[in-house]
């Protein structure tokens, strides 16, 4: 058990030096303000100055072959975190490579992943549909053979940072008459492909994300990645990645669960929010006195440290869940003005709150449902088993 | 604060924790059962259990060396809280521990004093006032039947109050062995200490208390958890076993992250009280606020869970229900500790606002 402050030996101590000025360099109130703007969470400048850096291909590779040592990723994450840099598609990418690498030819490996290191090509998730939901294995888009390659059909949702990306990681279907799980097929499809149009669509805490059609597609079979109708092994280390719950041990230098950047910004909103509640006003009042207030606030701070606190999947889901149960709260005692957002004419916290309490909402649905996960603890930590999915009423 | 300190996050126990972890669970394991918890439910004291817990060194570790004790970390401690939780021990130990370490702090555990030794080890009972504002002269002091000492906070001093005959328990939610004590009546009443500092050895018992009552509550949860989660599995309706109904298995799984949050929360605020104590002094009361609210709701749902054989009083989940309520709530209105944890926090934030 350690909590410590960690200490840097000089090279590391440069190197945060160097990712602070780095970020203050490229991560603008411009850029922050373009990205709240457009809710792209990317930013295709700061990609490349990433890339140029050498902090993508770093950040992708094991430390064995020349990526981050376990306290590098761990500042990189951190200060990126602390910049509010445009990043959340950055790791797309990156999750996306690390789970193709095993799978894909040599020839991807060098169109696609050499040139993902440098941040020319983003990779984008192709995997749910409009009507599949959290159960990726319902899949429709159909690929079919044709000679070398194959024909896509289809359409997938929330396939975010297409606009931005070169290739979308694509879950298909290739034998639709197999068990679910034995029909499915991957491919790394290159986005300027005739036949995908790419629809945006803005979620509630202000993300852009797409839908996108796939319409007579033709791929050659090189993209495919793993074998035909091999897709689910492929797809399982995917989510695994996604899920967050291959976490590595690295004593204590990683995220305490997947998602938990969401959890640390609601931290920090409280942080400010106690500050306020702390200044007098004209009358020498302040909110703190309120004892219904200081009831709240504390709650509410006891169960967003709590949150920080649970660990893997569990923390998955108790970030997201307390910071949809803490935010009304938290707006509460704030009063009417923290109605207003970001950029608002004296917006408390700046809107901290008003976006957590919209963010929190997506959060728990993308990347797996909070009942995906609920599934997950009770199969899985607790042996309850599968749940019982009656068919439906004829 | 700095959210984006570069800190270690690792909640991993050491070989010597797991050692202790498991020497602890086998003791209650195989001396306090569900019928030793049920027998000792008159008094809300096994006087037996307690003196073969303190033969095992319960009460030593606790204390600093200094006093004759093993000086352990609350860290350590928190990981004797959670087995005396996840077995319901009737057992003073949280209030002997804390009451023992204040009266270390204080200077008032001399050990080349007779009695100092007998409460080193526990032959000697210490009971403390747990809450944070005792409205009142007459307070209900959770180990009050059971303690050779009561030690009470009383205006700007720290007193240590005995009594010729032990008062009367009160019967009580939390089946535990409850007394209403009048300072008035005590037939000695020693001041201790006084002033700025003795008040903050005071105010470090009760965050103590709190933490180690957190930690209690983790390990009653995770028990009435599994305990339920066994029944829902071998439950059957309509042909399926209920635990594999999302209505059934959503609500365990939330127990499993209410713990696993509570777990580690406590055991972060006991490190930082171990070595930082003035970095994050708001963890203890918040690992305290946390799980008195989610004890009583997974307690509750666990009983639910096992439906009309759970409600029944011999059923162990009601027996994890009543001591869900009854646990947390002997050291008063948990929201003064959301307060506090308030108090602090805009403390900081606003010092931390004046120096940017």
């Amino acid at each position: 058990m350690d909590f410590s402050r960690v200490d840097l030996c000089e090279d590391d101590q440069a190197f945060l030096d160097e990712v602070r000025t780095f970020l203050r360099t490229h991560v603008t109130d411009e850029v922050r303000r373009r990205d709240r703007e457009t809710g792209e969470n990317f930013d295709e400048g700061v990609h490349l100055a990433v890339g140029a850096q050498g902090y993508l291909a770093a950040d992708l590779k094991p430390e064995s072959d020349g990526g981050f040592s376990p306290v590098r990723r761990r500042i990189w994450e951190l200060e990126r975190g602390r910049a509010r840099m445009p990043s959340y598609h950055t790791g797309t990418t990156a999750m996306i490579a690390r789970t193709v690498e095993p799978f894909a030819s040599q020839q991807i490996k060098d169109e696609v992943l050499a040139a993902a290191h440098t941040g020319h090509v983003r990779l984008c998730l192709g995997f749910t549909e409009p009507e599949g939901g959290s159960d990726v294995a319902t899949c429709k888009t159909r690929a079919v053979r044709d000679g070398d390659g194959w024909i896509i059909n289809g359409s997938k949702m929330f396939t975010s940072n297409a606009h931005n990306s070169q290739y979308v990681f694509l879950l298909t279907n290739t034998d639709p008459g197999a068990p679910k799980h034995k029909s499915l097929t991957m491919f790394l499809v290159p986005l300027d492909t005739p036949g995908i149009e790419i629809q945006g669509i803005r979620t509630i805490d202000g993300d852009r994300t797409n839908i996108t059609y796939y319409s007579d597609v033709r791929v050659d079979d090189r993209y495919r990645v793993g074998d035909v109708n091999g897709g689910w092994t492929v797809l399982r280390a995917a989510l695994n990645a996604e899920h967050g719950i291959a976490e590595r041990d690295v004593h204590g230098l990683q995220k305490t669960a997947a998602m938990s950047e969401f959890g640390v910004q609601m931290a920090e909103a409280i942080d400010a929010i106690a500050a306020i509640a702390a200044e007098e006003d004209n009358d020498g009042r302040r909110l703190l006195d309120d004892e219904s207030v200081r009831y709240r606030l504390g709650r509410s701070i006891a169960r967003t440290e709590a949150a920080l606190s649970t660990p893997e999947m569990f923390g998955r889901v108790a970030v997201v869940q307390t910071i949809r149960d803490v935010t009304p709260d938290l707006m509460d005692i704030l009063g009417t003005a923290s109605s207003l957002p970001a950029d608002a004419d004296s917006s408390p916290v700046d809107g901290a709150v008003e976006y957590l309490f919209r963010l929190a909402l997506p959060a728990g649905i993308y990347g797996g449902t909070l009942e995906v996960f609920r599934n997950m603890i009770a199969e899985h930590a607790l042996g309850l088993g599968r749940p019982d999915y009656s068919p439906p009423k004829r | 604060m700095d959210r984006y300190e570069l800190r270690r996050l690792d909640y991993s126990l050491s070989e010597a924790h797991t050692d202790l972890q498991a020497a602890y669970r086998q003791f209650f394991k195989t001396s306090c059962s569900i019928d030793t918890v049920r027998a000792a439910e008159a008094s809300g004291f096994d006087k037996n259990l307690w003196e073969r817990l303190c033969a095992m060194g319960a009460t030593t570790m606790a204390l600093p060396e200094s006093c004759g004790g093993d000086g352990a970390t609350l860290v350590d401690l928190t990981l004797v809280a959670e087995e005396i939780g996840r077995s319901l021990a009737p057992v003073p130990w949280i209030d002997h521990v804390c009451a023992a370490r204040l009266l270390a702090r204080l200077g008032a555990l001399d050990i080349a004093n007779d009695g100092a030794a007998d409460l080193v080890n526990g032959a000697q009972i210490a009971g403390l006032d747990p809450q944070i504002d005792s409205a009142g002269r007459v307070r209900l002091i959770p180990a009050g039947s059971v303690a050779d000492h009561v030690i009470v906070r009383d205006g700007e001093t720290i007193v240590r109050l005995t009594f010729d005959t032990r008062p009367f328990r009160v019967d009580n939610i939390g089946r535990l062995p409850m007394a209403w004590i009048d300072p008035d009546k005590a037939d000695t009443r020693v001041i201790l200490a006084g002033g700025t500092e003795a008040l903050a050895g005071y105010r470090r018992a009760l965050d103590e208390w709190r933490l180690l009552t957190a930690a209690a509550l983790v390990g009653l949860v995770e028990e009435t958890m599994t305990i339920a989660a066994e029944f829902a599995k071998t439950r059957y309706t309509l042909g399926v076993p209920i635990s594999t109904l999302q209505g059934i298995s959503h609500p365990l799984a939330n127990m499993a992250i209410a713990l696993h949050g509570g777990r580690n929360l406590a055991r972060r605020a006991a490190w930082f009280l171990d070595n930082e104590p003035d970095e994050r002094p708001e963890l203890a009361a918040s690992a305290f606020v946390f799980m008195a609210e989610e004890a009583a709701e997974a307690a509750t749902m666990a009983v639910h869970i096992q439906g009309g054989l759970g409600v029944s009083a011999e059923a162990a989940a009601t027996a994890y229900f009543v001591r869900a309520r009854g646990w947390p709530l002997a050291g008063g209105d948990p929201g003064a500790s959301a307060k506090q944890i308030a108090e602090i926090v805009a403390a900081r934030e606003s010092r931390a606002e004046r120096r940017s």
